[in-house]
């Protein structure tokens, strides 16, 4: 039996731009930044995008018992894809989730151990362990959906999330599940984690206390870029075959054509562009395309000063002649790099740019460095009569690289 | 002295959760403290009343049962520093 084509028939979010994807997608294309200054007591400036969520729409305060601020954001953005999806109608053991997420319940572990180790007799919440465990999130959309097929949680960095939503395509095609909720959350917005962040020598720098700055500091593929900043969010998407999806009449936001990926197996924090292109070649060959036939690329782009020249160089490896009709932007200028739910909120945002066929901008990027010559998509965003194929890149530390490639329905 | 109206008030401020609905001999279970709750929830009442509760003692299945334990902790608390107090003979 031919693998079944792959629809997404829904989208759930709840990002720094908001909880409704449209809208979401609207404030990209204005060139909204969501990032601000964080945390003034640290010593070096700190910038994130975070989210104003309301819990209460969720959990009543005696269902939060061991639920982080993670697993609360899947579960809230999973139930908004489920429902977006419609009817559903779908066996309980034929339905699963494939999560990504890379730390877990951050908020958790810096109060275990603010509350355990700042005085002699802490003590530390007994909830700790499953509040932060990494496969919490995803365990938690299985409970609220009733979901009773594979629960899977993938923690593959900066790559978890299109890891999970690969995986899930993959059950989908291969009919292990009748229907997947796929997608990923990450909350680590916590002074410790980013601290440790800072140490990495990984984020943008900006003038302390000047809100505009912070706003602007991430310049993705830009000569003076200098880093990203963390984000917040979940994204999930409802995966089923295409044929079920027609059959419901589920309204199809795109076919997921494609998945590739590789490891680079050199390094286990700076990129290779090897490694990336094999993740690249992969999805096209999976989708039967050719380089030409994808007309976007939302690139894992994290402004950082050595990983923007070589995805430059992974793209130019695997498009050649053809690098000057791909449009390429890095949507985290603007959202920030929400780790392992960035593969999940980029997924969202490539399908919406495919079914609007408008651009969101390559933001913050005055001038280019010659050593990322791409044809970047404008700071006020375009539009793309033709555009009929796009790729998502995620590229992590660990070296795995995941590459979704959507098509329109 | 009964910690009911202690813990009722507690339940109160941390769950948002009306003492009249709430028949404290009736089931916690039931009304949604499943075992998790449960947990943080003696962890919330040893920080607030400076106690040590027993580990997990099936009698804690009513708030009233609750009530009783914390009662009985308090009390022998209560005791034992009374006893440290006394001068030694």
């Amino acid at each position: 039996m031919a693998d079944a084509r792959v629809a997404v028939t829904g989208l759930g979010v709840v990002a720094p731009h908001g909880d409704d994807p449209q809208a979401m997608f609207a404030a990209l294309m204005r060139g909204e930044s969501a990032l601000k200054p964080l945390f003034p007591e640290l010593a070096r400036p700190a910038a994130a995008a975070t989210i104003d969520f309301d819990e209460s729409r969720w959990f009543t305060k005696l269902q939060l018992a061991g639920v982080d601020r993670v697993s609360q954001l899947a579960v809230a953005a999973a139930d908004f894809a489920v429902k977006d999806a419609g009817a559903l109608d779908v066996d309980p053991e034929r339905l699963g989730v494939f999560g990504g997420c890379g730390m877990g319940g951050a908020t958790a572990l810096e109060a275990a151990y603010r509350g355990g180790m700042a005085t002699a007799g802490g003590r530390v919440p007994p909830l700790t362990i499953p509040a932060f465990m990494p496969n919490a999130p995803a365990s938690q959309v299985a409970m609220r959906q009733r979901a009773q097929g594979p629960v899977f949680t993938y923690s593959v960095a900066c790559s978890s999330s299109a890891v999970a939503i690969a995986e899930a395509a993959k059950a989908v095609a291969r009919g292990e599940v009748d229907v997947a909720i796929a997608g990923g959350a990450e909350s680590l917005i916590v002074p410790g984690v980013v601290m440790a962040w800072q140490a990495m020598q990984t984020l943008a720098a900006f003038p302390a206390g000047d809100a505009q700055a912070a706003a602007t500091a991430v310049k993705p593929f830009a000569a003076d870029r200098s880093g990203f900043a963390l984000g917040e969010g979940a994204a999930f998407l409802v995966l089923e075959s295409e044929e079920r999806a027609r059959a419901r009449q589920a309204r199809r936001y795109a076919l997921l054509s494609g998945w590739g990926h590789s490891c680079d197996a050199t390094h286990l924090t700076k990129p290779d562009a090897p490694g990336q292109a094999r993740a690249l070649r992969a999805a096209l060959a999976m989708a039967g395309l050719r380089p030409q036939d994808v007309g976007y690329c939302n690139a894992h782009g994290t402004a950082t000063k050595i990983g923007d020249p070589i995805e430059r160089d992974a793209l130019a490896l695997v498009w050649g002649d053809a690098i000057e009709g791909l449009k390429v932007s890095s949507t985290k200028a603007l959202h920030g790099h929400l780790l392992g739910a960035a593969g999940a909120l980029e997924a969202v945002i490539t399908l919406l740019a495919l079914q609007h066929r408008q651009l969101p901008p390559n933001a913050h990027c005055a001038e280019i460095d010659p050593a990322c010559q791409l044809n970047l998509v404008g700071a006020q965003g375009e539009a793309a009569p033709a555009l009929a194929a796009a790729v998502s890149s995620s590229f992590a530390f660990g070296g795995s690289n995941a590459v979704l490639l959507f098509e329109r329905a | 002295m009964s910690s009911l109206k202690e813990l009722q008030d507690l339940i109160q401020e941390k769950y948002g959760i009306d003492p009249a609905t709430l028949d404290p001999n009736e089931s916690m279970r039931d009304k949604g403290f499943d075992s998790l709750a449960i947990v943080e929830f003696l962890f919330e009442i040893e920080d607030r009343f400076k106690i040590s509760m027993p580990d997990p003692d099936p009698s804690i299945e009513t708030l009233a049962g609750l009530a009783a334990v914390v009662d009985r902790v308090r009390a022998e608390a209560a005791a034992s520093a009374e006893q440290q107090q006394q001068p030694a003979a």
